[in-house]
């Protein structure tokens, strides 16, 4: 008996969303301490993390494996083969894409509101604030591209969550072994809908860009 | 309001000075005229004076008060309130040009907002027409308009202008070049940095400094 394709759908947003909601805030935190550091600092923190994006997620999902197998370092916490654990290895996978999509702008934008506050006789207080609102439509599509490639990753998914029907099962995982099993029209069925919900965002977000974010007053 | 520079060095990169040795008094109302060569340390100099920037030696003593050296945080707010710096390649934020223009109001929520002021602003200038676009879609001229009088409506006491004349066209000229001499004649500090000092501009100058390779080369 193969689970619904509508249950293993929420599951994946579920988790994915909840692993780039991490990653997103992650990014934003780091963005506002390395954008604080050093021009050295900053460029080495960019590489490292530019690096980090092209990682197999295999090898994300392996290294979260060994974290967390019941010998491992924080087996005790008993979250291999659990969504928790799927939600950790995509955070991995997901975060340096996010912080990468957003530093750059984070960074250059940063500078220049700081300059323009200051220059109205303002201290540095609203600077945060002013940049959160100035980058709505970058940080948002860096949440969305975090989600996507949280949503698309098979790494992880299989490694640490094992694809467990009715608990840990997502898309890619359901596509992968319902195609091992023969069960093409199933897979196929669960690959559309997996573009369809990735490609779908990017519409809307564009749309909603163009109707909405550039124009907030 | 007063300001004065004492022997201010200044240096991006910690090796060499774009600022050398500089002594500077703005004393009385009026309007000022930093002139120099690219590169010769203007916009440097400006964001000094407007408190942006913190001299690498040397003292600024606003009012008599070594600003740099205070101690008092509400005190420094105080002062740095009273000055503000436009750049000159003008800064605007994603959203309306009336966003933009009352940015500065906003952020320091004004309690002394003079709508008549911005008023005047907006219909001399005729903005009326372009206060619900987006600020990205403006001309260079616009842009460099808005960032300008977001700056004037502040009412400071004190008003550094960098190269403000760059991308207005004659007509604009002529009004801001009005605008600043009436703002400096009601008691204000206006300094402008420029490398060629417009005609109009003349009649109105107090005092003209120049900068050569990071020095004063006369008074
Ligand atoms: N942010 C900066 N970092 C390093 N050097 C700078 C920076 N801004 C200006 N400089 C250097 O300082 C010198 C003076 O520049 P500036 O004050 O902009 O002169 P001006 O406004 O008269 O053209 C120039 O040699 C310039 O290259
Ligand atoms: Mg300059």
């Amino acid at each position: 008996m193969t689970e619904s394709i509508y249950t293993v759908t929420i599951r994946s947003i579920y988790i994915s969303s909840i692993a780039a909601l991490i990653a997103f805030m992650s990014s934003i935190a780091l963005s506002t301490i390395i954008s604080r550091l050093s021009r050295k600092y900053v460029e080495i923190v960019s590489s490292v993390f530019e690096a980090l994006v092209g990682v197999p997620t295999t090898v994300i999902g392996l290294l979260v494996y060994m974290l967390l197998f019941p010998k491992g370092p924080l087996g005790a916490l008993k979250l291999i083969y659990t969504p928790y654990a799927i939600i950790i290895g995509e955070f991995l996978v997901a975060f340096p894409m996010a912080y990468t999509y957003m530093f750059r702008h984070y960074y250059t934008r940063r500078e220049k509101i700081r300059e323009l506050v200051l220059s109205l006789g303002c201290t540095e207080k609203p600077v945060f604030k002013l940049l959160l609102r100035e980058l709505t439509p970058i940080l948002l599509s860096a949440y969305l591209v975090s989600f996507s490639r949280a949503m698309g990753e098979l790494g992880v998914a299989l490694i640490v969550g094992g694809g467990i029907e009715g608990y840990t099962n997502v898309l890619t995982t359901a596509i992968a072994i319902q195609t091992s099993l023969g069960n093409y029209e199933y897979a196929i069925q669960l690959g559309l809908i997996l573009v369809s919900i990735t490609v779908s965002l990017v519409v809307v977000l564009k749309l909603l860009g163009e109707r909405v974010l550039w124009r907030l007053d | 309001m007063e300001i004065r520079l004492e022997d201010v060095w200044f240096t991006y990169d910690g090796a060499s000075y774009v600022l050398k040795n500089i002594n500077l008094e703005l004393a009385n109302p009026g309007l000022y005229i930093l002139i120099g060569p690219n590169g010769s340390g203007k916009t440097t100099l400006l964001k000094i004076i407007s408190l942006i920037l913190k001299p690498s030696k040397g003292r600024i003593l606003v009012n008599g008060v070594d600003y740099w050296g205070l101690s008092d945080e509400s005190r420094q707010i105080e002062l740095k309130s009273r000055i503000v710096y436009v750049h000159d390649k003008p800064i605007l934020l994603r959203g309306s040009v009336e966003y933009n223009l009352k940015l500065g109001l906003k952020l320091r929520g004004d309690l002394r907002v003079d709508e008549s002021l911005v008023e005047y602003y907006i219909d001399r200038y005729m903005l009326r027409e372009i206060l619900d676009k987006p600020a990205s879609k403006l001309s260079s001229g616009q842009a460099k308009t808005i960032s300008i009088l977001r700056a004037l409506i502040l009412n400071p006491e004190i008003i550094a202008l960098d190269e403000p004349f760059t991308f207005l066209d004659a007509s604009r000229t002529s009004l801001l070049i009005q605008d600043l001499a009436r703002i400096a004649s009601n008691g204000s500090i206006v300094i402008i940095a420029t490398h060629y000092i417009h005609r109009e501009l003349k009649p109105h100058i107090k005092q003209v400094v120049e900068l050569i390779n990071g020095e004063i080369s006369n008074i």
